[in-house]
């Protein structure tokens, strides 16, 4: 008995990460979620490929495309479908939009990816740093995400566009801008709260009395425990780092033109979308199907990572709220 | 819990103070000269530098920063030209750009912005909220999936385009609603409610999925806490173990978070009102980085900030009435 | 997609789309007017609203620009010389407003004088004296009350160094009052343009008793057909009432048709022209006096007729330019300044600048009207889409065979003027011509501040330049004549040239007061000048404006481009 429960807490130490994949393509919601992802990825990947295979580029300009006394409205119906051009071309320029939609996926992604991971690094350590630590180091941390949470984003925005080198790589600008300045302070707040409640609870509490460091205790105990509400919060935030690439498009503090991205693209459709409503539906569907993909993902790794869903499954019973069969969304 | 609140406000005052000095340095680091702003189109250098004297730019940012400290605590006397006008303590500076007193710009400006943060977390609270708790408990059927869809579509769309949305279907197209003009709630509560609901429905919306997530992971987490099993082995009715006890641990985190929001709405509300041209901060706050108004953005920053500071005070009061485990420190 | 139906037309219709919007409850100002569209002789009466995007912040006289005083406070300050509220070109000419004339010149238009009509008062019925016009210039010297153009500073004897009447209660000696109705002007050289500067805020009359300072443009006193009733919110919500002391006879300018004039604004421009195109209540007597009509918003008027019968379209004397500072490489060879002329596709720019209904393509510097002294002429035609061939071989003969790599800095803001859509139409443009187009955005405050110093001045970037009045001297001497270059301040001479025969030229025709024979010269100075490639013009811009339903008499002048406020009606 004892050599069978030492053996299924090693097994289950071992095998953790092989699990939670385990259960993570158990769940066909996920695993939809999850091809459309790659989808979009491999969409952004390809975009030159793609551009070659429609035999477009981002930035060519076409004249004879738009309506130019109409304020160059595209010609022909649904925003200027068209053999050459599979999803319509751009009011005034003519570019062709779907070889922007792939390069603008590059940026967008890669904006709110990296976003999310410095927002999810960063809210964590201060949070659980908040918790854990003494009184001085919890009102350092709370006053910090204080004045992060109440600078104006915009005069901030601009004023470091404006101060850092232009030949710094804009993208990563946006990931730092956007991942310090939208989420963290909120995120903290969250870690510090559940930690603090963690804390009174008694695993966390045995393990301290068993001696276990602080840095253990967060590694061991709290992280896992916490899994669960980040990465809840941090697939809302995902979509919500887009859109602030967006909102610093529209002010002009974005990725530098040429160059496109969904949130540049959405900035510039705004007024079109009652004279060309392709134009705005098409980055506003991508936008809308990402943050699907994240939220469904999200849940899914969430209900997979949490320790006592694994403890469920080998006793062999469920929670009365049904939380094994979640609906996908 | 006196000396708590005593020790939260000595808190509050330092992270106003440490925003003033990094509004200060932006603004000295950033591009562009009020006293050229402020003088017109087409200065020579002889009246720019007669009107950098007259606003006091050229002394060394540091003494502009203390006659700014000095002006709150003591007041400040202005030459008018013709005669002198008293500004009086608290008082935040003249603008650059007109010369009027920043805090009577401010309280003119204040109640549209406070209308339009407290009516809009109202509505994502209930939308979030509620979702969420239909979401966790599986009831609601096609209600539940369509305020879940709808909040997710909420968080996918910036704010501009959402906004400009409800605007043409119901002021131009359905004309259920007036075009939004800012009546003051203690003119006309009535057309003050009207008048704002679409303000309140664009921020509520993007906001709302986040607080739908969160409440349901939260509700689910609780439900499968130990106690709750306890409870229902007892055979507590569910109704109570829901109402009581799991919604009541689940708003925990619910509440850290809204103070948090309630801070970072600016940057949306922002938008939010130059989109309906709301008569607020954030347009005040949009107009003045602009043209530099540094006194300007300090005073709006500052009350702002104020916001974020009182709003975690509260939050964490509230948030040890409603988890019991956490006690204040 | 939502579309708005428009049949007002239908009296039925248009009665059950008043029954509609009554019956909801939530209409705030259900007034159901159901009108027909604004047909008719104006009447007097009513109520004006307009609506716009900036809050009139300056409502000072001293402080107003050219073009800001036209509009709204226009309607509460009188000058001594105004515009002609007359449609198109009629509209470019100066008039007399509260003089008698429009100022009588000595030989060598050093010395101008005008008399005061009879019988002129303000809102209070006290009399408008010259020494008030005199007080009101000199106002406008005082660093608390900067703002305006800088023409009084430069033109006036002793102006260059006097810093108003709070500091100096001496006043300008340069300007003389002998008597109450007369006042005289001392220039510093020629300008037979002044009346035309008569026609700015600054020569509004300022009471020196009511004088406030800085507090003064919180109710200013009335000398217009308009006084303010309501200021609120810095400007933001104004309302104009009737001033019972102003007369008809004594202007013939101002109409001053609806009783009271209702200015709200921080509106978004979508928002104003979604009101004025729906005009429920208030909105159907509306007007914009600062909101263009965008590409959408056009391309979604379309084929509406009834929309489309109440756009007013007017040309204000404004061109976009793509700039070079030819003092440093490679700009400096002319040929490849020329190189860049001839590689332009303005169609491509005129498209990003949102189409050719509201740009017209420019080879000229001058904008396309006679007041200017347009001549029409192309130095390098390249036709509608650019010559990338000619261009490649100029190139080549200035010794880049290869190509060449430059860069090319314009605003992020999203203004069709210097936006990044123009920029990279321009980039595309060059491209194909064998250059190397790097972008440079910068944030609209950088961007002024760097365009405008000689020291920092970028090598290619995106420029534009607006009329301070519709004549030629105040279009190019502020570009071109070297004197202006302004080597510490904000600099427009771009090109810094300074060229002797140039300057000389800027001044003969200065000394000329009439109009048209001026104008001819100014007209053969820019083709002199455009021969040299010192500026590549894009494009000229064209305004296009909603009014409501129910507005009527849409004056807009070839002055301003857009519709005078003074003259439109609601009855």
């Amino acid at each position: 008995m004892t050599q069978e429960i030492q053996q299924e807490i090693q097994e289950n130490d071992i095998s953790g990460a092989r699990q939670v994949l385990r259960r993570l393509r158990a769940r066909k919601s996920a695993l939809a979620a999850a091809i459309v992802l790659g989808l979009l990825v491999l969409f952004a990947l390809a975009a030159p490929l793609l551009a070659a295979w429609e035999g477009q580029d981002p930035t060519t300009y076409h004249d004879g495309l738009v309506n130019s006394a109409a304020g160059g409205v595209p010609l022909g119906s649904f925003g200027g479908v068209s053999a050459e051009h599979w999803l319509g071309v751009e009011p005034g320029t003519g570019r062709d939009v779907f070889v922007r939609l792939c390069y603008g996926a590059r940026v967008s992604l890669v904006v709110a990816l990296g976003a999310t991971v410095v927002q999810v690094v960063v809210g964590v350590a201060l949070g659980i740093t908040a918790a854990l630590g003494n009184r001085l180091a919890d009102s350092v941390i709370g006053h910090l995400t204080d004045v992060l949470v109440a600078l104006p984003f915009l005069a901030f925005a601009v004023a470091l566009t404006a101060v850092v080198p232009a030949d710094f790589p804009r993208p990563v600008l946006l990931v730092l801008v956007i991942g310090l300045l939208n989420g963290v302070g909120g995120l903290a707040r969250l870690v510090r709260a559940q930690t603090l409640s963690l804390k009174k609870l008694d695993y966390v509490s045995a393990a301290r009395l068993a001696g276990g460091s602080s840095w253990r205790i967060a590694r061991r105990e709290l992280l896992p425990a916490l899994a669960a509400p980040v990465i809840t919060y941090a697939a809302v935030l995902l979509p919500s780092n887009i859109v602030m690439e967006a909102g610093m498009s529209f002010l002009g503090v974005g990725v530098k033109p040429p160059t496109p991205s969904w949130g540049q693209m959405l900035s510039t459709a705004t007024t079109w979308f009652r004279a060309d409503p392709m134009y705005v539906v098409l980055p506003a569907l991508l936008l809308f199907v990402t943050t699907l993909v994240f939220t469904v993902l999200g849940d899914a790794l969430r209900t997979a990572l949490d320790p006592r869903e694994a403890s469920r499954l080998r006793v062999g019973r469920a929670g009365r709220a049904g939380r094994r069969k979640e609906s996908a969304i | 819990m006196t000396g708590y609140l005593l020790r939260r406000i000595a808190g509050g005052l330092a992270v106003l103070l440490v925003l003033s000095v990094i509004i200060y340095a932006v603004f000295y680091v950033a591009p562009g000269d009020p006293a050229r702003l402020a003088c017109g189109p087409r200065c020579n250098p002889e009246q720019i530098r007669q009107v950098r004297e007259q606003l006091g730019l050229n002394q060394p940012v540091y003494t502009q920063y203390w006659h700014f400290l000095q002006g709150i605590v003591a007041g400040h006397d202005y030459s008018t030209g013709t005669g002198t006008m008293h500004c009086q303590a608290p008082c935040l500076g003249l603008s650059y750009q007109n010369d009027q007193p920043v805090t009577g710009l401010i309280i003119q400006r204040l109640p549209a912005t406070a209308s339009l943060a407290v009516g809009a977390m109202v509505l994502w609270l209930l939308l979030g909220v509620g979702t969420g708790v239909l979401s966790a408990l599986r009831r609601g059927g096609i209600t539940e999936r369509v305020l879940t869809w709808l909040t997710l579509a909420g968080t996918a769309t910036p704010v501009f385009i959402t906004g400009l949305g409800l605007l043409m279907l119901f002021c131009a197209y359905l004309q259920w609603l007036p075009f939004p003009s800012y009546v003051p709630l203690t003119d006309d509560p009535e057309q003050w409610a009207w008048n704002m609901l679409l303000p309140w429905l664009a921020l509520a919306l993007l906001e709302a999925a986040k607080y739908a997530r969160l409440t349901r992971s939260s509700m689910l987490e609780t439900l499968a806490e130990d106690h709750i099993r306890t409870f229902r082995a007892y055979g507590l009715a569910e109704r109570s173990i829901v109402g009581g006890h799991a919604l009541r641990g689940a708003l925990a985190p619910v509440i850290a978070l809204s103070a948090a929001d309630f801070g970072s709405i600016f940057g949306n509300a922002m938008l939010t009102e130059t989109m309906f041209g709301l008569p607020g901060l954030g347009q005040l706050m949009v107009t003045s980085t602009k043209t530099i108004d540094l006194p300007v953005v300090v005073g709006v920053v500052l009350v702002t900030g104020t916001a974020v500071v009182v709003a975690n005070i509260l939050a964490d009061v509230l948030y040890a009435v409603a988890d019991r485990r956490v006690a204040l420190r | 997609m939502p579309r708005h139906r428009h049949t007002h037309r239908i009296a039925i219709a248009a009665s059950l789309v008043a029954l509609i919007t009554g019956a909801v409850a939530c209409g705030p100002k259900g007034q159901g007017d159901t009108k027909n569209g604004a047909a008719g002789a104006p009447r007097s009466g009513g109520t004006l609203t307009v609506l716009n995007r900036q809050p009139q912040k300056e409502f000072d006289p001293a402080r107003l620009y050219t073009s800001g005083g036209g509009n709204i406070p226009g309607l509460v300050f009188r000058t001594l010389t105004t515009r002609h509220r007359a449609a198109g070109a009629e509209g470019t000419k100066v008039v007399p407003d509260l003089a008698t004339d429009t100022g009588k010149a000595s030989e060598d238009a050093k010395v101008w004088t005008y008399t005061l009509k009879d019988g002129l008062k303000y809102e209070d019925g006290t009399p408008i004296t010259s020494a008030d016009i005199k007080y009101g210039i000199e106002r406008s010297f005082a660093p608390e009350l900067s703002g305006g153009a800088p023409y009084l500073r430069d033109w006036l004897v002793g102006g260059d160094t006097y810093q108003g009447p709070y500091k100096e209660k001496k006043g300008l000696d340069s300007i003389e009052t002998p008597d109450a109705r007369t006042i005289v002007f001392h220039l510093r050289k020629s300008e037979g343009d002044f009346p035309y500067l008569a026609t700015s805020t600054q020569f509004a009359p300022v009471p020196k008793a009511k004088d406030t300072g800085v507090k003064y443009a919180e109710h200013p006193v009335s000398s217009g057909p308009y006084k303010v009733v309501r200021n609120e919110g810095d400007g933001r919500h104004l309302v104009l009432e009737r001033n019972d002391q102003w007369s008809q006879d004594s202007d013939k300018e101002r109409h001053a048709y609806p009783d009271k004039v209702d200015v709200q604004s921080g509106l978004s421009t979508e928002v104003i022209n979604q009101r004025l195109s729906t005009g429920s209540g208030a909105d159907a007597a509306a007007v914009t006096t600062d909101t263009n009509l965008g590409p959408a918003e056009l391309a979604q008027i379309g084929g509406n007729k009834e929309l489309a019968a109440r756009v007013g379209t007017g040309h204000f004397g404004y061109t976009n330019y793509l700039a070079f500072n030819p003092k440093s490489k490679p700009f400096d060879d002319p040929k490849v300044r020329q190189a860049v002329a001839c590689a332009i596709n303005r169609t491509s720019v005129v498209n990003a600048a949102g189409g050719s209904s509201l740009a017209e393509p420019a080879t000229t510097f001058l904008p396309n009207q006679a007041t200017f002294g347009y001549t029409p002429y192309d130095p390098f035609p390249a036709g509608a889409t650019g010559n990338p061939d000619k261009a490649r071989e100029l190139l080549k003969e200035a010794g880049h065979p290869d190509g060449l790599e430059i860069t090319l800095t314009h605003s992020t803001a999203q203004d069709f003027e210097t936006s990044p859509d123009i920029a990279s139409a321009v980039q595309a443009s060059l491209e194909k011509a064998g250059f190397k187009v790097k972008l440079a955005g910068l944030e609209s405050n950088a961007y002024d501040e760097k365009v405008h110093s000689v020291q920092n001045q970028p090598d290619l970037f995106l420029a534009h330049w607006g009329a301070d009045w519709p004549s030629g001297g105040p279009f190019l001497a502020p570009i071109f004549d070297g004197r202006q270059i302004v080597k510490d301040g904000a600099n427009f001479n771009t090109a810094q040239l300074d060229d002797s025969g140039v300057n000389d030229e800027i001044d003969a025709i200065n000394k000329i007061t009439d109009h048209e024979a001026a104008a001819k010269r100014w007209g053969a100075l820019d083709q002199k000048i455009g021969e040299q490639a010192l500026v590549v013009p894009l494009f000229h811009p064209v305004y296009k404006r909603l009014v409501g339903k129910d507005v009527k008499n849409v004056v807009i002048s070839d002055w301003t481009g857009v519709l005078d406020v003074s003259q439109v009606a609601v009855k």
